[in-house]
């Protein structure tokens, strides 16, 4: 019954997917209801997930999947993340698909199925599933990427996205492979009693493990795997880009997390090999961030620098002390502010996106105070001024990182945060030292409008009271 | 009642709550049509009172217990915790703090009414009432606090509001200029308690940091530590309070709305210095050579403040000179280990100052704005509440029996005098005569004569209701209050004192009733003395006089702020135009705007990277790919 209770969430939403599919091809029903039906499942799941994280600590499905899925406290919480961003981005999706009108039913359903596959990844104790569960994520990302079949954009993303995106789940079945040609089984449980019990160093173990390490980094967009990103976040439609930013994020690092603390005897062995991807990544995102005019392609750059932090907090985790709860409270205050600054990009962007540079925000707090207040509340969250929530998030992985003793990995974290500055600021001064030269008129439902204010609240209601878990 | 204490956070919470409220209202109506000043004086009433009524609860709860369990905490949540330093945001009602409470939300109430009146048709009504609120919730959270870091919350807040308040009308620069001038000279205070703070967290904070482990720990400090520790938190104190040598903002904040100097003045902001030392008085009463300072500043400052409300024209700024001399001698009180006469001489100057700023406020708000005592004279008859009210006032200012101030003032004295103070009690005296000859000079000045200002006069009109019943309540705060402190002598036994004895570390000296009768005469008849001379040269109207020799030199108080401005403030803008001139320019910019090129130029070639070919990315995945295993293959051999 436990397992069952732990597995509806996924249930729910997957119901969800196939009614939406089911309803799409009568073509009855508006896009817009089709928002709001996705919105009434993420919301429900959520509240399932939420009320089932209060029971037992960890459901390991012995039963009836062989122990391949398991669910813990730090699972549960990537799986809130990941319904809030599914809900958030449907709000946004409204409000964008009714100025954009290229949308059909099938994209809220493909959207509900890649959100299984997230849900999935973030339980998988076994690398098959762990493949596969990405692998349902990933299809329903480059569909949602390249949906605007017309726009040229979207078509080059989707297929620099596909054929690289390939590339990197070639090395997840080869590292897949290797490890179980190394342990003999490719479950995270008996992997690490292999381990333990062969602390020699295992060349097979350590080849698979890196495989899978690059094509993770892949998917997080770590350097110097980061390139596509850019490309990619600029050609998307806005909300599916907020969507790819943080729930696919979230789903990835929780796989991450996931494998790195269960395989605990690996650990000390990637310690000096993550220093230097995190130290890149976050040094790296940043000088891509500041040349960018594009406020998508700054806000892809700075996701780059923000799995840079994340991956201090990987660096920090121990045997005896797993952070997994200084990265879901990370993940989650990185998700409120990145969903705000889509959702509300979503509702000013216009037809066609025609407002996405730095210069087309020019004047905005003159002409929509609010909206620009709120603009600048999810910057200076993602740029780590307190007290919103992105302060938090940074403060506990920074702190993680100096108990674990790195501290030069902690510094280089600040460092890198004032460094994100330059281009946070950048879209704040556009808004405010500045006249406005258009008038910023807005059409479609006020969802996103309103989803932004939300999220604003959110910012700081996380801030002020961090839930960590 | 087991659950009073719960109460205690919703004592501060409600003004709080109320300036949210206001502020947010009147932020989304500045543009557009603004709320009713009906409803935003009905909300901004309501969080004072409720505290008003909330603190008379926690007040009774805590009378019927025994004496030694008079203390109530609650603990709302742990603020921070770092190292050893934990603070809790954790209130604590003892007598003390109840004492404060008591008067400062009955008094802040009454103002809060009062301002109702006074500000009607202001274009910022909503924006008032949200900083008043906001002033009085300060001061409860600092009253509160059951440490120094809370106390530390509400001291800064009433910083903040009061800097925003003495610059209300800020459409004129003077205002602005002397909010500003409060708000530094505060800073300077500020400056010396967090020193101070500092420091008794160095010595023995990690003993727990809130009054009641500071207090079992006292006898860790070194003398040396200790005296620095109550020299520091004095300083902020001088801040807060006025004293010699941060005087100076008080009187120029005079420029604010007249109901926030009645304020600041009576039940908020300045009596935090005095608060505080009573609250920290098991150190002072440790180190009795800070003590000692601390009384010799005070009655100095009485002194020289008493000498500068002798020769003011404006009828705020001699109230303001008049606080300045009160405050000196409750840290002569204070400051002679005599904390309970301190504490109520703060308690009645609470009633009396409030009366005379708002009966001040009346009189102003007659005439039009005219502040100036020259321009007035002869009201009494045009003004017969504010009048009576206002020379109640007056009476218990001037110390005279039996009205309250004659009694908290002559406690104060004869403290000093019992605790081997006599030069102390000697200025005191002299103060005593200088206070009640200033005081009518006023009262005659404003009221009595002819009046000077013939078509003022015509337009002159008592205030609202709304504006003289607080009047006439304070007036019987004022008149009546002493006798909650009758001494001995008279039959009494001292309540207040005895009230507040568990919170503080004195001790009574004990002397014959013949010296106390003595003392009391002393003062009585300086008082005498000092009406008197106030009759005879204002009584029957009197023409501005040209200041020559010394009075002159009073007048333009000893050219105090011309002289601090030369010393300090010249200097400090020289220092600071020569950093902006030449120093950031040229040396620190070019630094900053090099690290700025090289980041740019980086990010620049970075860019070029981005070139938006596949196979160029896939390059970059198996270089990175190979980079990536060649290090691991070194690492791990």
């Amino acid at each position: 019954m436990q397992d069952f209770v732990s597995l509806l969430p996924l249930i729910v939403v997957g119901a969800g997917a196939i009614l939406l599919m089911l309803l799409a091809a009568f073509e009855k029903l508006e896009v817009e209801t089709g928002a709001l039906i996705s919105m009434v499942f993420y919301g429900a799941a959520f509240f399932i997930q939420l009320v089932v994280g209060g029971g037992p600590q960890d459901v390991i499905f012995d039963k009836i999947f062989n122990g391949m899925l398991a669910t813990s406290n730090f699972s549960m919480a990537a799986g809130l993340v990941i319904f809030g961003c599914g809900f958030f981005t449907s709000m946004s999706c409204h409000s964008y698909f009714g100025v954009n009108k290229f949308c059909t039913l099938d994209f809220y359903a493909i959207k509900m199925f890649s959100v299984c596959g997230m849900v999935l990844l973030t339980m998988a104790q076994e690398l098959v599933t762990a493949f596969i569960a990405l692998e349902i994520m990933s299809l329903g990302i480059y569909i949602l990427v390249g949906y605007d079949r017309t726009r040229l954009t979207a078509t080059e993303a989707i297929l620099k996205y596909l054929m690289l995106g390939a590339f990197a789940g070639a090395f997840f079945t080869m590292g897949a492979a290797l490890i179980y040609g190394g342990a003999g089984s490719t479950k995270f449980v008996a992997i690490s009693q292999f381990i333990a019990a062969n602390p020699a160093g295992q060349p097979l173990l350590i080849g698979g493990a890196f495989f899978i390490f690059i094509a993770i980094f892949f998917k997080i967009a770590a350097f110097p795997f980061h390139a596509w990103v850019v490309d990619v976040y600029d050609g998307a439609s806005a909300p599916v880009t907020g969507f790819m930013a943080t729930a696919l994020k979230a789903a990835v690092f929780a796989l991450f997390a996931n494998f790195i603390a269960l395989s605990s005897g690996f650990h000390g062995q990637w310690i000096d090999f993550l220093f230097w991807v995190a130290v890149l990544t976050m040094f790296g995102g940043n000088l891509v961030a500041i040349g960018q005019s594009n406020i998508k392609r700054m806000l892809a750059a700075s996701g780059i620098v923000h799995s840079g932090y994340l991956l201090i907090a990987l660096v920090a985790i121990n045997a005896e002390q797993f952070t997994g709860s200084v990265i879901g409270y990370y993940l989650a205050a990185y998700a409120v502010g990145t969903l705000g600054m889509f959702a509300a990009m979503s509702y000013l962007g216009g037809s066609g996106e025609k407002r996405v540079n730095f210069d087309d925000f020019k004047g905005l707090a003159k002409v929509r105070p609010y909206s620009a207040a709120a603009i600048t509340v999810f910057l200076l969250s993602m740029a780590g001024i307190p007290p919103t929530a992105g302060f938090m998030g940074k403060f506990y992985i920074i702190t993680s990182a100096i108990s674990a003793g790195q501290m030069a990995l902690a510094v280089l974290g600040v460092v890198s945060s004032i460094l994100s500055m330059w281009y946070y600021l950048r879209l704040v001064i556009s808004m405010y030292f500045h006249d406005a030269s258009e008038s910023f008129e807005t059409q479609g439902a006020p969802l996103a409008t309103i989803s932004t204010f939300v999220l604003v609240v959110f910012v700081f209601a996380i801030g002020l009271y961090p839930i960590v878990i | 009642m087991e659950h009073t204490a719960n109460y205690i956070g919703l004592i501060p919470l409600l003004p709080l709550v109320g300036a949210v409220v206001i502020g947010l209202m009147h932020m989304f109506t500045c543009t557009g049509k603004a709320f009713s000043e009906k409803l935003y004086g009905a909300l901004a009433c309501v969080g004072p009172v409720l505290s008003f009524f909330l603190a008379l609860v926690v007040f009774f709860h805590l009378r019927d217990l025994p004496v030694d369990q008079r203390h109530l905490t609650h603990n709302v949540f742990t603020w921070f915790a770092v190292g050893d330093l934990k603070v809790d945001m954790a209130f604590l009602v003892d007598p003390l703090s109840g004492l404060y409470l008591l008067f400062v939300t009955f008094i802040g109430s009454l103002i809060h009414i009062y301002s109702i009146g006074y500000m009607a048709g202001d274009e910022n009504f909503g924006k008032f009432f949200c900083y008043l609120n906001l002033f009085l919730g300060s001061m409860l959270i600092l009253v509160l606090g059951s440490g120094p870091v809370v106390m530390f919350v509400g001291w800064e807040g009433v910083g903040l509001c009061s800097y925003l308040l003495i610059s209300f009308f800020a459409t004129d620069t003077e205002n602005v200029l002397a909010g500003n001038k409060a708000f530094i000279v505060n800073r300077i205070g500020d400056l010396g308690f967090v020193l101070g703070m500092s420091v008794l967290f160095w010595a023995i904070g990690s003993g727990g940091f809130d009054y009641l482990s500071l207090k079992a720990n006292t006898h860790l400090l070194t003398p040396g530590v200790g005296i620095a520790v109550c020299l520091l938190l004095f300083i902020g104190a001088c801040g807060k309070s006025a004293q010699i040598p941060l005087y100076v903002w008080l009187p120029d904040a005079m420029a604010g709305p007249t109901p926030v100097s009645a304020l600041i003045h009576a039940a908020t902001m300045v009596t935090a210095g005095v608060y505080m030392v009573a609250r920290f008085s098991f150190m002072y009463a440790h180190f009795t050579t800070a003590g000692t300072i601390v009384a010799w500043v005070g009655i100095l400052t009485a002194l020289l403040s008493a000498i500068y409300g002798m020769f003011q024209s404006d009828i705020k700024k001699i109230l303001a000179y008049s606080t300045v001399s009160q405050l000196g001698y409750m840290f002569a009180g204070v400051g002679v280990a005599a904390y309970s006469a301190g504490i109520f001489h703060v308690f009645t100057h609470a009633f009396f100052k409030a009366l005379l700023f708002l009966g001040a406020g009346s009189v102003i708000y007659a005439l039009h704005h005219q502040q100036d005592v020259w321009q007035m004279g002869g009201l009494k008859n045009k003004m017969p509440r504010t009048y009576m009210t206002m020379l109640i006032g007056a009476l218990a200012l001037a110390g005279f029996p039996p009205f309250s101030g004659f009694f908290s003032k002559d406690e104060i004295l004869f403290m000093a005098l019992a605790n081997g103070h006599t030069g102390i009690w000697l200025i005191g005296v002299l103060v005593a005569a200088m206070t009640a000859y200033y005081t009518f000079r006023l009262i005659f000045l404003v009221f009595h004569g002819t009046p000077r200002n013939q078509e003022a006069y015509d337009h002159a009109h008592e205030a609202p209701a709304v504006m003289t019943v607080p009047l006439i309540v304070l007036a019987a705060g004022a008149a009546l209050a002493g006798v909650l402190n009758l001494p001995a002598l008279f039959g009494g036994n001292m309540v207040v004192s005895t009230w507040l004895e568990p919170s503080l570390t004195e001790h009574h000296p004990h002397m014959s009733h013949g010296v106390e009768i003595l003392a009391m005469l002393a003062s009585v008849v300086a008082v005498v003395i000092g009406i008197t001379i106030a009759y005879k040269k204002f009584g029957q109207g009197a023409e501005e006089p040209e200041f020559t020799g010394f009075a002159k030199l009073g007048y333009h108080k000893f050219y105090v702020d011309e002289i601090y401005n030369a010393v300090f403030v010249q200097p400090f803008k020289g220092i600071g135009s020569v950093i902006s001139r030449f120093l950031e320019p040229n040396v620190t910019d070019s630094f900053v705007k090099f690290a700025t090129w090289i980041y740019r130029k980086a990010g620049t070639s970075f860019k070029a990277l981005q070139v938006g070919y596949v196979r160029v990315y896939a390059l970059y995945m198996v270089i990175g790919l190979s980079l990536m295993s060649l290090f691991l293959s070194q690492s791990i051999n």
